[in-house]
């Protein structure tokens, strides 16, 4: 991984998905800070990164690197873990059941993800899938049964699914934009979640700190 | 550009950016002029615009409450001047206040603007010295508000139609 993109590039995407993670435009705009459960999620998260070789933690933070360096990889991964915290902020809804049942799922599928051991690749693909279906439910489902100026069709739905729920499927309707702020947050903690340093096959031993400024982590 | 150099230069701004971060979630700006206000007022640069206050300060006097209040708002777009935001809460409790009923909507706004008040003042101490007010200070001012707010049995009592307004 290169020194620009350790040092600038990824400790920026991170902290900027931070900061656009809990954007909500509503008649003003509110930065929600984030629930303590997506501080569990995300450290699991991170458990599945490290676990299947996405992120090399040791590539990062090592004996052998420099004093400097090790703070600056010691950034990356605090500022991945604050993204991560914030990209589930963005995924779950913000209150009554649907929140708990995200909240589960998402354990859930964590903790699976986490005992299956995947690769790299396969977890990479999986958080998207994870997050691209946590937004579609959330921004467009629940977005529109939340909607009051839906149809004779939706409001059928909803009194059916209200009198399940007890009445805790209603979310805060937020405007248009939010939904576009979560897509592209979520765009980018993906895209950013790609570009983190993988556990590399074989080491080279020429390199100046160990394997960070290797060739074989492409 | 040298190794060290680079990741200092990236540390000092990964932390300027975080602390960047975490400042405007905890003072929540609506907009980008109490956003930039705030910045401002942080640095202890912020400053009213005083024409506009003393016009502000006319049409409360005058009872025009709701010219009163956009002067205010042209006044302190930021929403951190402690004094002016005193005002915008006096304005809405002088228009909401009613012999008969309050107008709770117009309190509820008060209250928001008297809380900014003591939120940007220094040791959350609001004081005003004008002679045409009966209520001084936030705190006497912000419990009017929630007095006329509440509802108990003092609601009902026939004699508040004598009272006045402050």
């Amino acid at each position: 991984m290169s020194r620009t993109r350790e040092a600038f590039v990824l400790p920026l995407l991170f902290l900027t998905v931070a900061l656009l993670g809990g954007v909500r435009v509503a008649d003003r705009i509110v930065l929600l800070p984030p629930p303590l459960f997506t501080l569990v999620l995300a450290f699991l998260l991170v458990g599945v990164l490290v676990r299947s070789g996405a992120l090399a933690p040791e590539r990062l933070m090592s004996a052998t690197r420099p004093p400097l360096a090790n703070v600056s990889g010691a950034v990356v991964i605090v500022t991945a873990f604050a993204a991560a915290t914030q990209a589930f902020n963005v995924a779950i809804p913000e209150a009554g059941l649907p929140r708990l049942l995200f909240s589960v799922f998402l354990l859930v599928l964590l903790v699976n993800t986490l005992a299956a051991s995947p690769d790299r690749v396969r977890v990479l693909r999986s958080v998207l899938v994870i997050f691209g279906s946590a937004f579609v439910l959330k921004f467009i489902v629940l977005a529109a049964l939340s909607d009051p100026a839906g149809g004779w069709l939706k409001r059928v739905l909803l009194v059916m699914l209200e009198g399940l729920t007890f009445g805790t499927l209603s979310q805060d309707l937020y405007r248009p934009a939010t939904g576009y702020i979560a897509f592209a947050t979520l765009t980018l903690f993906v895209g950013s979640l790609a570009l983190l340093p993988p556990r590399q096959r074989r080491r080279l031993e020429s390199a100046p700190y160990g394997p960070v400024h290797g060739e074989l982590d492409r | 550009m040298r190794e060290s150099a680079a990741r200092t230069l990236g540390l000092v701004l990964a932390a300027a950016y975080a602390a960047f971060i975490v400042w405007l979630y905890v003072r929540q700006p609506q907009t980008v002029a109490e956003m930039t206000g705030a910045l401002s007022a942080t640095v202890g640069t912020y400053s009213i615009d005083d024409r506009a206050f003393a016009d502000g300060l006319r049409f409360f006097r005058s009872d025009r409450f709701d010219a009163a209040r956009l002067a205010f708002d042209r006044a302190d777009p930021a929403h951190q001047d402690s004094r002016t935001q005193f005002y915008i809460a006096y304005s809405y409790y002088r228009q909401g206040w009613g012999r008969l009923y309050n107008d709770d909507a117009q309190f509820a706004r008060g209250l928001e603007a008297v809380d900014r008040a003591v939120a940007v003042a220094p040791q959350g101490r609001v004081a005003v010295d004008d002679p045409d007010l009966q209520l001084r200070s936030a705190d006497e001012l912000k419990a009017e508000l929630q007095a006329g707010l509440r509802r108990d049995a003092s609601y009902l009592n026939p004699l508040k139609v004598f009272r006045q307004r402050k």
